[in-house]
């Protein structure tokens, strides 16, 4: 079995290596024009779009989780914390929720006329990914010398506590009888993204919306190809494999590992901020847990470390949990006779696609070029006891002819 | 590659240019290396034995800043590096292979060897995501020297863009030793370089330790159990037992050593 | 240069003193920390007094520590409960380093179980005490038993063939049941808290010490943690299968090689855990009078806390961490209010996992710290 897909993926590598060199730009061009023309294939408030926007900004998320688990092997079950300051960057900088100030940066005229913080769109996204950046260092540093599961325990646990003071901000007072969220009414009545020129976007026309959260992703794709194929970027693929040998090749652990938290955060706030204003309000009850999981599960399912990977996972599971199952498939039980909409088991559904994924496929749907392969669970054994192993056993006998000096 | 003549011969009262000064080593209650001291004189190479268990790798890894010595000190050069982080020794010019391979299994030959160049590359972070001509020169530049190292090292080109988990053993003992030549050292500590070698392998990475010491200015510290290596290429041969130096010496006199032959085959009858 | 063989006699290894202080730091650090709350509310009573009632429409202001007594009282009840799930966890986690992140929802349908069986047996309060209590122990043992078997299982399908695969998929896996079996409960039971019978009166008063009421609940709960902790530390110390379990949590591979079924080992550790949760399942019941298809999620959390507080692998720590979190709890719940408490709990996760990531009865191990 293994000799026939071997020879598959001989006769896949052959036939891409004879692709012209153009191939790659050709094909990415072509998607990426696919992708601004696609909404005038649907009326402009169209439930598709709704659900495609969602999708996509999902995927960005994808895409900074990615960087932090898939890149860094830092396994971080507390993502929802950067969309949570991402999402009251907005509430915070764009609404009139801090009533007692009045600032205005290139907002629509009617904006400009309220009281609140009132930021254009884009130096929100600025400021929600710096934001992100620091808070992603904050939280990266007490996980430093620890090893996966407790990563993941430490990071989960600054998930669950920024979401409590999400909860509880509406009484703590930040001054001015102002409060630092609105806890669960939420902040309401954030603006929608101006540009002058185009001016502010309804939610009539989904088009424009679409086109921004288009213009993140590709940023933040762009973003990815580069690091990816970077002096840092293998810096965290080694760290990820190795981080023995990686620290003892030159890489600094500490600023590394904190660069991964942070960028990642970066973009997790960035489409944090998109899906505060796209959904006009921020409430502190769309930060639970199972949100870092749902993220994460796109991550894995798409192909842990692989960016194609993460844009796939992000945008399926963005589909179907937002559009697929509510929209479309909804009725699907009543049509068999059962007592119960889709969305109740949404959950369930969700969890057995994680145990399948992972049972039958867990490399994902697009693996990794650099592969995490078996080698590295042997050498995470042997670094158990970092002593000298018995002499004289040799660990691997040479294959004939090869490698001979 | 260098025209280089003859080897420069061994130079016997050279500066240390690595000093372990009276190090010990303790796991709770376990002693690994007990008030062991060792210098490697400057563009020397020198042979660290002794029987399983005896404490070299520990050794190795207290020289290399992975563990901390419980006492004593580590100098390099005039440098005390006894607390320095193994990265930042590293970047001061000391590079190691692993007895167990540990290369990036995940990345490629020629990836595995630009890592190696980490610590002498400067792109940060925006430098990484835009790219400026000196980034990408940077970039070029280290490929073209990990290619470079890689057939200095005598791996086929054949192989330089496979994933590193797919080559052969003793092409990934090369990559390995490619992968520490690309930090740009000043010394180099050699872990069991020869283990699972053919005697005519031996034999060449012996000749290969010699080149480098010559044409790249390398001192050289490797462990190493193949006595005909150890014979053939050391200038000096230090002797560890249960963490302690029992012997010390040129390659001759320790052979002869009754301590040390006792350590290895116990006591004679 | 001579040969030289050296054998000096070695002096003793004075400890060197800044690296016997950061070794205490972590902790004692860690036990301050843990002081702090109860410390510092005791002294507030002590100094300040607490409102102890009205009587003649004047408030009763006493400066004793009962009040603080009855947080403790409270807090290690409910931490004895969060013990029972506790030690699944650690369980499982020294066996085969995994976090069984469906043990919480284990525990749920364990409360979920026992109340279905109620109904079955026909247990309601004012009932013949006889009858309850034998009922009671009916459902004990059928509860356990679904829930032990139902942990084997899971086990059995989703994390038996990733033995060999990247902790991650196991992990994930694990949070997919999570998901699976929260949603059974959302089926079974609905969406909001389900309010249950009190069938033995839990609140009732049965005697007082120094001031503070001790509730039914709280005998209740140890008379259920107290056998059970026991009979499963003997179980692990004095029997042949509990050996294999320490044998096989210590190194896997000498133990196969030793002859022990690792396979059956382990399923026999989700046993013993699976098992527990059931019990404190049907404890819970009893004492909070109400279930709730996410408080598995929410006890895990708190369980898997206590574990690693306690040092994950180690059974007494497990106990250990349960009772301090309770407390704490109990104290942030009655002091700083309900609201904060999550956070107070999760950032003494964070203050362990920093200054002392091995745990309080934790053997140091590389990875961790």
């Amino acid at each position: 079995m293994s000799g026939f897909l071997g020879r598959l993926r001989e006769r896949r590598a052959a036939a891409v290596a004879r692709l012209p060199r153009w191939w790659n730009r050709a094909l990415a061009g072509t998607l990426i024009a696919f992708g601004i023309v696609l909404p005038f294939f649907f009326p402009a408030d169209s439930g598709f779009m709704n659900g495609t926007i969602i999708a996509v900004a999902y995927a960005v998320m994808s895409l900074g989780l990615n960087i932090v688990v898939g890149f860094a092997g830092l396994l971080d079950l507390g993502y929802v914390a950067f969309y949570a300051l991402g999402a009251y960057s907005l509430g915070w900088f764009g609404s009139g929720f801090f009533f007692k100030l009045h600032v205005h940066v290139l907002v629509s005229p009617v904006a400009s006329t309220l009281q609140g913080v009132h930021l254009n769109f884009v130096l929100i996204l600025i400021g929600a990914a710096a934001i992100c950046a620091a808070a992603g260092m904050l939280i990266g540093l007490p996980t430093l010398r620890l090893r996966g599961d407790y990563i993941a325990i430490v990071t989960l646990a600054f998930g669950e506590i920024i979401g409590v003071v999400a909860v509880n901000g509406q009484s703590v007072p930040v001054g001015g009888g102002m409060t630092l969220t609105a806890g669960n009414l939420g902040i309401s009545a954030v603006d929608a993204p101006y540009f002058p020129g185009i001016g502010s976007f309804s939610l009539l026309n989904l088009r424009p919306w679409y086109w921004l959260i288009l213009a993140i992703l590709l940023l933040v794709l762009f973003v990815n190809l580069r690091l990816r194929d970077s002096r840092l970027g293998r810096a965290w693929v080694a760290l990820r494999e190795d981080e023995v040998a990686a620290v003892s090749m030159g890489i600094p652990l500490v600023k590394t590992k904190l660069l991964a938290y942070s960028v990642g955060a970066a973009f997790g706030g960035m489409a944090g901020a998109f899906f505060g204003t796209y959904y006009t309000e921020v409430n502190a009850g769309q930060f639970a847990f199972g949100f870092s999981i749902f993220i994460l599960a796109m991550v894995i399912i798409g192909g842990l470390g692989s960016i194609w990977g993460a844009l796939v996972g992000g945008l399926t599971l963005g589909y179907i949990n937002n559009y697929l199952i509510p929209d479309v498939l909804n009725d699907l039980p009543s049509k068999f006779g059962l007592h119960f909409q889709l969305t109740q088991v949404e959950f369930g559904i969700f969890g057995f696609l994680l145990v399948i994924m992972m049972l039958l496929r867990p490399q994902g749907l697009i693996p990794e070029r650099r592969r995490r392969l078996e080698l590295t669970a042997q050498i995470a054994a042997e670094d158990a006891q970092l002593a000298e192993a018995p002499a004289g056993e040799v660990t691997v006998i040479l294959p004939p002819g090869e490698g001979a000096a | 590659m260098s025209a280089a003549g003859d080897p420069a011969p061994p130079a016997a009262p050279a500066p240390a240019v690595l000093r372990a000064e009276r190090v010990t080593k303790e796991f709770g209650g376990l002693v690994a290396v007990e008030d062991v001291s060792v210098d490697l004189p400057e563009h020397s190479i020198v042979s660290l034995i002794g029987p399983n268990g005896a404490g070299k790798t520990t050794l190795f890894n207290m020289l290399t800043g992975l563990y901390r010595p419980t006492q004593g000190r580590i100098v390099l050069g005039d440098r005390d590096i006894t607390r320095s982080r193994p990265d930042v020794i590293t970047g001061y010019g000391v590079a190691r292979t692993f007895q167990n391979i540990r290369l990036f299994g995940a990345m490629t030959a020629v990836e595995n060897v630009m890592i190696g160049h980490h610590s002498r590359m400067r792109a940060g972070l925006f430098g990484s995501i835009f790219r400026p001509s000196w980034v990408r020169r940077e970039e070029r530049e280290t490929q073209e020297r990990a290619r470079d190292l890689l057939a200095y090292v005598g791996l086929p080109s054949t192989v330089f863009d496979r994933l590193a988990a797919q080559l052969s053993y003793g092409d990934q003992r090369r990559v390995e030793l490619a992968r520490a030549l690309a930090a740009e050292p000043s010394v180099l500590l050699l872990d069991e370089p020869t283990a699972g070698m053919n005697p005519r392998e031996s034999a060449a990475l012996t000749a290969f330790m010699r080149k480098l010491r010559d044409e790249k200015k390398l001192t050289i510290l490797l462990i190493e159990h193949d006595m005909k290596v150890v014979m053939g290429v050391s200038e000096r041969v230090t002797v560890l037992d249960h963490g302690k130096k029992i012997a010390e010496g040129e390659p001759t006199e320790v052979r002869t050593d009754p301590q040390v032959i006792e350590a290895y085959l116990g006591k004679q009858a | 240069m001579e040969t030289t063989t050296i054998s000096p006699t070695l002096p003793t290894v004075p400890v060197r003193p800044l690296a016997a202080v950061r070794q205490h730091v972590g902790q004692w650090g860690l036990i301050a920390a843990l002081a702090a709350l109860p410390v510092y509310y005791g002294i507030h009573d002590l100094v300040f007094g607490y409102q102890a009632g009205y009587v003649a429409g004047h408030q009763v202001i006493h400066h004793d520590l009962s009040n603080l007594g009855y947080n403790f009282a409270q807090g290690l009840s409910n931490g004895a409960i969060w013990a029972l799930i506790a030690i699944g966890y650690t369980l499982v986690y020294g066996i085969i380093e995994l976090i069984n992140f469906a043990h919480g929802d284990v525990f749920m349908i364990g409360s979920f179980t026992a109340v279905g069986l109620w109904g079955v047996l026909g247990l309601s309060p004012g009932i013949n005490p006889a009858w309850l209590v034998g009922g009671l122990l009916l459902t004990l043992i059928i509860t356990m038993i679904v829930t032990g078997s139902l942990n084997v299982l899971i086990e059995r399908v989703a994390y038996r063939p990733l033995r060999s695969a990247p902790k991650l998929a196991a992990l994930i896996t694990a949070v997919g049941f999570s998901f699976i079996l929260q949603n059974v409960g959302l089926l079974w039971r609905g969406g909001t808290p389900q309010s249950v019978p009190d069938l033995i009166g839990v609140q009732q008063t049965v005697f007082t010490i120094a001031g503070v009421p001790i509730q039914r609940g709280y005998i209740l709960v140890f008379a259920v943690m107290i056998p059970l902790v026991f009979a499963l530390s003997w179980f692990i110390n004095s029997t042949r299968a509990g050996r294999a379990m320490r044998a096989t949590a210590q190194d896997p591979e000498a133990a196969r090689l030793m002859g022990i079924n690792v396979n059956a080992t382990i399923s026999l550790t989700f046993l013993l855990g699976g098992m527990l949760a059931g019990a404190a399942g049907l404890v819970y019941a009893l004492y909070e009078t109400n279930v709730w298809y996410f408080q598995g999620f929410k006890a895990g959390l708190i369980a898997f806390t206590a574990a690693v507080m306690g040092g994950i692998g180690n059974v007494r720590g497990a106990v250990l961490g349960g009772l301090i979190i309770g407390v704490i709890q109990a104290l942030s719940d009655a002091r700083l209010g309900p609201q904060w408490t999550e956070a107070v709990v999760f950032g003494y996760l964070i203050v362990i996992m920093t200054l002392r990531p091995r745990g309080l009865l934790g053997e140091e191990t590389r990875e961790a710290g």
